[in-house]
């Protein structure tokens, strides 16, 4: 058990390249009750979304999350996140667990005089990510809804056993799989019934090997309050928004058209060995950026990383060095997602 | 988590408080990591060896093992020349997780100083040593 955020959280249950390989084959089951929850009510909402929220909330419907970026004015990022459209006053958001207090705090500065109110439902409620190829066949038996009418990034309230839960069908693996939160009481009977349907519980380890394969950023990581989602290669979150204003939108567009100096890459070590966040990476004797993430892929079987690195290495080919520990390794730029099965 | 009881300590074994094992015979010593080191350290996913024939002093770092979430060092528990290395673990880091005191061995030492052999520690003062660092 380690501490995360303040949380008690198991780095592992068993193994994690067993966990990793359950969530790829089978089923596995993660508690992510760490994580924040928001719920944000009033006539504004979707207004007030527009300009806090990089991504265009015209593609948004109800019964659909987004994934977004919450950004500075200068277009670093204060946290990524998902919001799900459940009325057109409503949306429940899901936030990372070491900014739930920052993003808090910052949605409520930015309302001004727009009719919204932003309830704090993260300790209130528990979370669970449900993910792998099986994933569906465990769940479907256990809830009162059709699972195959939930499309990708859709979602639904329904009962659980007779327990009320929110359930979407997204996830952090790279596999098919669902999230799912309901009140705190039903916290140990839901996670019972998970384990009997057929998942493996998988700690934290699993969940940051598994995200890497499928190449999710990780906060503080791909992106933070020093890095861009331009520079973390999710230039796609960055929507024109026509007409409308957000925050960061000028750095970010204009990064969008002309480039940035870094940028993230995919990593491959040619050498033996793990490569590590923070680790530099050099080319001809000079520095030219660092991993941002890195670790064994169970899936690939070879060490992978992400790295951010200045935009004149980042062809796919590129040999680039990377110092561990006291050695420098030889590794290369590579395409990325390293994996994915959604 | 796993209780010390579970927990594997060969009798016959000598110990570092550094979590190495070592299986003295004659003038040859196999090393390893012992089971609470290779629990610590999750899954193994590779291990750098010494070159055969290099000398070192008890002390030393030998051997880097890496897992998927930390790496740990092997060290010289006696000084000595480096006589055999375990080549399976390329292919198979994994022994060292499930047989560390048997095929997951790391090194054989050709030994330089049996005197070195005193300060080794008893099962009974690792176990202690293990008790200890439990949280």
């Amino acid at each position: 058990m380690v501490d995360f955020a303040g949380f008690s959280m198991p780095v592992q249950y068993d193994s994690i390249i067993k966990e990793h390989e359950a969530v790829r084959t089978n089923a596995g089951i993660f508690d992510v009750s760490h994580m924040g929850e928001f719920l944000l009510e009033g006539k504004d909402v979707i207004e007030f979304l527009q300009y806090v929220m990089i991504n265009d909330l015209n593609l948004l419907e109800l019964s659909k999350g987004q994934y977004s970026c919450m950004c500075y004015e200068n277009g670093t990022v204060i946290d990524d996140l998902v919001y799900y459209e459940e009325a057109l006053d409503r949306f429940r958001m899901i936030v990372n667990a070491g900014n739930i207090e920052k993003d808090f705090q910052w949605l409520n500065k930015q309302i001004g005089g727009k009719d919204v109110k932003i309830s704090n439902l993260s300790s209130k409620r528990c979370r669970v990510a449900f993910q792998g190829p099986k994933s569906d066949e465990y769940l479907q038996p256990l809830v009162d809804i059709d699972l195959s009418t939930i499309n990708r990034f859709y979602f639904a309230h329904c009962k659980l056993n007779g327990m009320p839960i929110f359930i979407a069908r997204t996830g952090y693996t790279g596999e098919r799989g669902f999230e799912i939160s309901f009140d705190n009481e039903y916290a140990e009977k839901i996670w019972g019934e998970l384990i009997k349907a057929g998942a493996s519980p998988a700690g934290l380890g699993a969940r940051d090997s598994l995200r890497l394969e499928a190449t999710y950023s990780l906060y503080g990581h791909e992106i933070s309050d020093s890095i861009t989602p331009v520079e973390a290669g999710l230039f796609w979150l960055v929507k024109p928004k026509e007409g409308l204003d957000y925050i960061g939108k000028n750095v970010l567009i204009k990064q969008k058209t002309e480039g940035t100096d870094r940028i993230i890459v995919g990593l491959n070590l040619m050498d033996r060995g793990v490569i590590r966040d923070g680790f530099k990476i050099v080319k001809n004797g000079n520095e030219i950026g660092y991993v941002t993430s890195g670790g064994y892929s169970p899936t690939l079987k070879k060490t992978i990383g992400l790295g951010l690195i200045k935009k004149q290495y980042k062809e796919e080919g590129t040999e680039i060095e990377i110092e561990v520990r006291n050695k420098l390794l030889k590794g290369v730029v590579v395409s990325i997602p390293f994996y994915r099965n959604v | 988590m796993v209780n010390i009881i579970e927990q594997e300590f060969p009798n016959e074994l000598k110990y570092l408080q550094t979590h190495e094992w070592v299986r003295i015979q004659d003038n040859i010593a196999t090393v390893g990591i012992t089971d609470f080191a290779q629990h610590q350290l999750g899954d193994i996913v590779y291990v750098e060896l010494p070159e055969i024939g290099s000398a070192f002093d008890k002390g030393s770092i030998v051997a880097e093992i890496e897992s998927v979430k930390a790496v740990g060092e092997l060290v010289m528990p006696l000084s000595g020349k480096i006589l055999e290395v375990n080549t399976d673990l390329a292919d198979n880091p994994e022994s060292v997780n499930s047989s560390p005191y048997g095929i997951g061995w790391i090194v054989k030492i050709e030994l330089s100083n049996k005197n070195e052999i005193n300060d080794l520690l008893s099962v009974e003062a690792y176990k202690e040593i293990v008790e200890a660092e439990k949280e």
